[in-house]
């Protein structure tokens, strides 16, 4: 017994030196990748796993001999804690992947460096060869702070048996089609529904207020939710509800759209692969088409920018790696090895993007458009969520209830 | 002078013994929080987090605007609801499961003690994922379960009220495990010669449980209660993994609030303004635990 | 005796009864990671897969740099057990011992349990890079190595300990550590075996803070690893159930081992 814990003590203390040890060890390498402004070195964040990058990476270090690019990833669910502790500590990568979204803040506070003079050395960084939409997102007050990497869109997925048999095979084009067929598919009996509407997604009610002419937060930083433009869609969206097209927010919608209840939904590129892989007996009855028209059809321009870290130590290697990430090869090669569409439009033209469903995607990219470029964005949006729910849920009436909204958001844009 | 020698060397043990721990906790959790409390008076935001010349002094704007935060208060009531249910459920069926598992020495009593722990080791992903399913209002277990007593089909996740009930019981099933094993080691310590005592003047097992059990547990009942109310009033997250808060904030618990203000909303000032008055709650909490306590005769 | 034997069928009726129930959605996890992706839509849900498949954790191990994480993670587990030893020590000298501040001392450490770990995050995050032990293991663990919950459990165990037992000792001539390591630690080894298996948990599964420190890869933990799948495959609910259901198995056996020290045999007469 006394033995027990004397080895138990001799353990202990062995575990202590290993502690100090691992502390001392790893802090060289840790002093290394901070002072690593040798410029042969460029730090990295990307989200997701590194398998995606990696290959470009080694790309890039081979047409490079000496350069190392050191990719760090990190989790999407993560990653703004993480940034947001980079910019506290002013201690960084080079090079960070950001989410489109995060740019209005991060650039605010001054995180991101001006990109305009790298513009006119790299001639892959011109702001032409990218989507309109995937630029939008790169620019706060007139200033670039990014480079548009990978880009996605919404688009309406569809089961093209279902709808053909209410008189839409094509899809429906205009919001009037889409309402129609959806009373019509409703009506097939308990349990039928039209689509899922993804209330809890602030970008979801965007794209049907944009589609109605509303530009959600007008230049001059005033909110639009109380104009007619966006109370339309709402009460469009809200009517849905009311005659009960929509399904029950838990309802799978892969399995809905298997088993033909939830005939349409609305998402991004990656549910082309999930529908097939969970869904494979559908095959060849659905497809995907651009969103339904109002005064317009625009979608949501989301995906990710590169850009250079404002404390980086080696501002010139990361412009000429992004420059690289920008060319047609790595693009594809991007493509490959994680399915994100490229943000370079010259890339489309290779016959990898002739599939039906991801030129569908491509042509709703042509308008597709960011988020309103304001740091408050993420706050005025959950506000907007939050009012459709007390709409949708609380049965509040639409318009006071944008009118509340309405000043929440001036208050919160300190107007 | 000398008088500090002599204390200093009658107290050396102790204070050893302490000095790593205080001194760790000092650095990495005393410090933080007054760095926060700091912080709870400025406006500070990513901007401020950026360059520090940014930040500028808020006085009690923050808790003034936190206590016309419509969000916020209906936080405080939902939190209150989450600990007034929440806590004694845990304490009641952790410590029935302990009894329990006490009651035999035989392999199935020893696989058991595993299964009861199991939902507090499983992580929190797999669990969201799982009890999403349970939950689901056309394929879950639950409402199939009903549907054979002609109940029908529950919201169990869209209705406000129903949905606090719910988190309320995934998180009791989360909690036992962690509870029971600190029961079980404290009932090891009761020696089986009061029981045998007992018995010799005639004790039946309730008695046995009333009058020598449940006493001897005293000390881990209070330790169980203090930590279990102090995880409770953070409570945070199932309702972040389940529910987001909703529907119509109906799951919204301080410490989610909290965590939306500070790391989604990068409104730093404000969220640690929030956290001292959810810290001022417990230590409130935690100071009627103590005077009832103390209150109650010593064993 | 009919009366005891029906006792303890009603008791072990109940426990099997409880246990079943605390155990469905650990089953369907287990059964889930087993599932090819196209079961999962399946209605009504199978438990048992239909098609059973090692797919997932074929996938699971070629996706992850798993060596590298696992090391990590063993790495801040046991670096935990130091802080765990700690903790005892600081128990110990506030259940058995009294000195000037003693209570105060204690509060203080009670006080740090009550603050939601988000708010402090950044700030210790500062300190931490002020030391310099950004992306460094020391970074990864000082800052969990002690716990007032660890202190305060260590303490109300330890205050139950006849302090006749240690003046004893004392007066045979023992000093204050070797009458903690030979005295004390056999005495309340149940309670270490609770406090091992939460500090191996609470390091098993330590995410955020590993990640917001580390700055590269070299230091990533399997949680983070994991979340790294989550992020990229998030609609392959198999690949998820079986990175969840590969997280708890380690745990599974390192409880069963501890748990056996929780029950043995631990009986001072005398003791309340």
């Amino acid at each position: 017994m006394k033995k027990n814990w004397l080895v138990a003590l001799i353990t202990l203390l062995a575990v202590s030196v290993i502690v100090a040890g691992c502390g001392s060890k790893n802090n060289n390498s840790g002093s290394n990748a901070a002072s690593g402004g040798d410029n042969k070195t460029v730090k990295v964040w990307f989200m997701g796993t590194s398998e995606s990058v990696e290959p470009i990476a080694k790309m890039y270090e081979e047409k490079n001999p000496g350069v190392k690019v050191d990719v760090q990833a990190i989790p999407w669910d993560s990653a703004h804690d993480k940034l947001l502790t980079a910019v506290a500590s002013k201690n960084g990568p080079d090079v960070i992947q950001m989410g489109t979204t995060w740019i209005p803040e991060f650039a605010s506070a001054g995180a991101l460096l001006d990109m305009a003079p790298y513009i006119e050395k790299y001639p892959e960084l011109k702001t032409e060869n990218f989507f309109d939409g995937a630029i939008q997102t790169t620019q706060y007050d007139g200033v670039t702070v990014g480079i548009p990497w990978y880009v996605e869109t919404r688009g309406l997925f569809y089961r093209t048996d279902l709808l053909a048999e209410v008189g839409y095979p094509e899809g429906p084009k205009t919001w009037d089609e889409l309402k129609d067929a959806g009373k019509k598919l409703a009506a097939r009996g308990e349990g039928n529904y039209m689509m899922p509407v993804d209330a809890k997604d602030q970008n979801y009610l965007s794209m049907f207020a944009w589609q109605a002419g509303s530009d959600v937060i007008g230049s001059d930083r005033k909110p639009q939710f109380n104009q007619p433009e966006y109370v339309e869609a709402m009460n469009f969206l809200n009517s849905l509800y009311k005659e009960n097209l929509v399904p029950p927010t838990d309802l799978d919608t892969v399995t809905g759209f298997k088993d033909g209840t939830v005939p349409m939904f609305i998402s991004g590129p990656w549910m082309i692969q999930a529908v097939k892989e969970q869904n494979p007996e559908i095959d060849g009855k659905w497809t995907v088409k651009t969103l339904p028209a109002n005064k317009n059809n625009k979608s949501l321009m989301g995906g990710s920018d590169l850009s250079i870290f404002k404390y980086s130590k080696n501002p010139e290697g990361a412009a000429k790696f992004i420059a690289y990430l920008s060319s047609e090869e790595a693009q594809l090669k991007f493509y490959e090895t994680s399915n994100s569409l490229p943000a370079l439009k010259t890339a489309w033209e290779n016959e990898q993007f002739s599939d039906p469903m991801i030129a569908a995607f491509g042509k709703q990219l042509e308008s597709a458009i960011p988020t309103p470029m304001v740091k408050e964005w993420e706050e005025v949006s959950q506000a907007s969520v939050a009012a459709f729910e007390r709409i949708t849920v609380g049965g509040a009436d639409v318009q006071a209830e944008m009118d509340a909204l309405n000043e929440e958001a001036n208050g919160i844009l300190g107007n | 002078m000398k008088q500090h020698a002599n204390s200093w060397h009658k107290y050396k043990y102790p204070y050893l013994f302490i000095a790593p721990a205080i001194l760790l906790l000092t650095v990495f959790s005393i410090l933080p929080i007054i760095i926060a409390l700091v912080i709870s008076f400025t406006d500070m935001d990513l901007l401020g987090l950026a360059d520090f010349s940014n930040i500028n002094g808020a006085g009690f704007t923050n808790y003034l605007g936190l206590f016309k935060d419509p969000v916020f208060i209906k936080s405080i009531v939902n939190t209150g609801i989450y600990v007034i249910i929440g806590v004694p459920l845990v304490i009641l069926f952790s410590m029935a499961a302990a009894l329990l598992l006490n009651y035999g020495t035989s392999w199935l009593f020893n696989t058991f003690r595993v299964v009861y722990y199991l939902p507090s080791i499983t992580n929190i992903v797999a669990v969201a994922v799982v009890w999403g399913y349970l939950y689901n209002s056309r394929y879950g277990l639950f409402n199939y379960i009903l549907s054979w007593f002609g109940v029908p089909g529950q919201a169990w996740l869209q209705d406000p009220t129903l949905a606090k009930l719910s988190l309320i019981m995934m998180a009791v099933w989360k909690a036992i495990g962690l509870n029971m094993i600190i029961f079980l080691a404290a009932l090891q310590g009761i020696p089986r010669s009061y029981y045998e005592a007992a018995e010799i003047d005639g004790a039946t097992g309730w008695k046995k449980l009333r009058y020598i059990t449940i006493p001897l547990l005293s000390f881990a009942t209070f330790f169980v209660t203090i930590t279990t109310l102090i995880g409770w009033i953070q409570f945070f997250e199932e309702p972040l993994v389940m529910t987001k808060g909703g529907p119509l904030n109906a799951t919204m618990s301080m410490a989610l609030f909290i965590y939306n203000n500070g790391f989604k909303l990068s409104d730093f000032g404000y969220a640690a303004s929030g956290s001292f008055v959810l810290f001022i709650i417990i230590i409130i909490a935690t100071i009627v635990q103590f005077l009832v306590k103390r209150k109650e005769v010593e064993y | 005796m009919a009366l005891k034997r029906f006792e303890k069928g009603f008791m072990i009726f109940l426990l099997v009864a409880g246990g079943l129930l605390m155990m469905i959605p650990f089953i369907w996890m287990l059964g889930s990671s087993f599932k090819p992706e196209n079961e999962f839509t399946i209605v009504p849900p199978t438990i048992i897969p239909n098609h059973p498949t090692f797919k997932n954790y074929v996938d699971l191990f070629a996706k992850m740099d798993f060596m590298v994480y696992l090391k990590n993670t063993l790495i801040i587990v046991l670096c935990s057990f130091v802080g765990l030893f700690l903790n005892a020590l600081a128990g110990y000298a506030f259940a058995k011992f009294e000195f000037p501040g003693k209570n105060k001392f204690f509060y203080l450490i009670l006080a740090t349990m009550m603050i939601p770990g988000q708010v402090t995050m950044i700030p210790t995050y500062l300190i931490i890079n002020k030391l310099g032990l950004v992306n460094t293991m020391a970074g990864i663990v000082l800052p969990g190595l002690v716990g007032a919950f660890g202190i305060f459990l260590f303490r109300q165990f330890m205050s139950t300990i006849p302090t006749d037992l240690m003046e004893a000792a004392r007066l045979d001539g023992a000093g204050e550590l070797r009458i903690f390591f030979q005295l004390i630690m056999p005495i309340v080894k149940p309670v270490f075996a609770v406090q091992g298996i939460l500090t191996f948990i609470g390091a098993w599964n330590s995410f955020l803070w590993p990640l917001i420190i580390a700055n590269d890869e070299r230091l990533y933990t399997l949680s983070v690893g994991l979340s790294l799948l989550k992020g990229q495959y998030a609609s392959k609910f198999g690949l998820q159930m079986a990175g969840a259901a590969f997280m708890v198995v380690p745990i599974i056996i390192v409880f069963s081992f501890f748990q056996k020290h929780i029950i043995e045999g631990y009986t001072i007469s005398g003791m309340k």
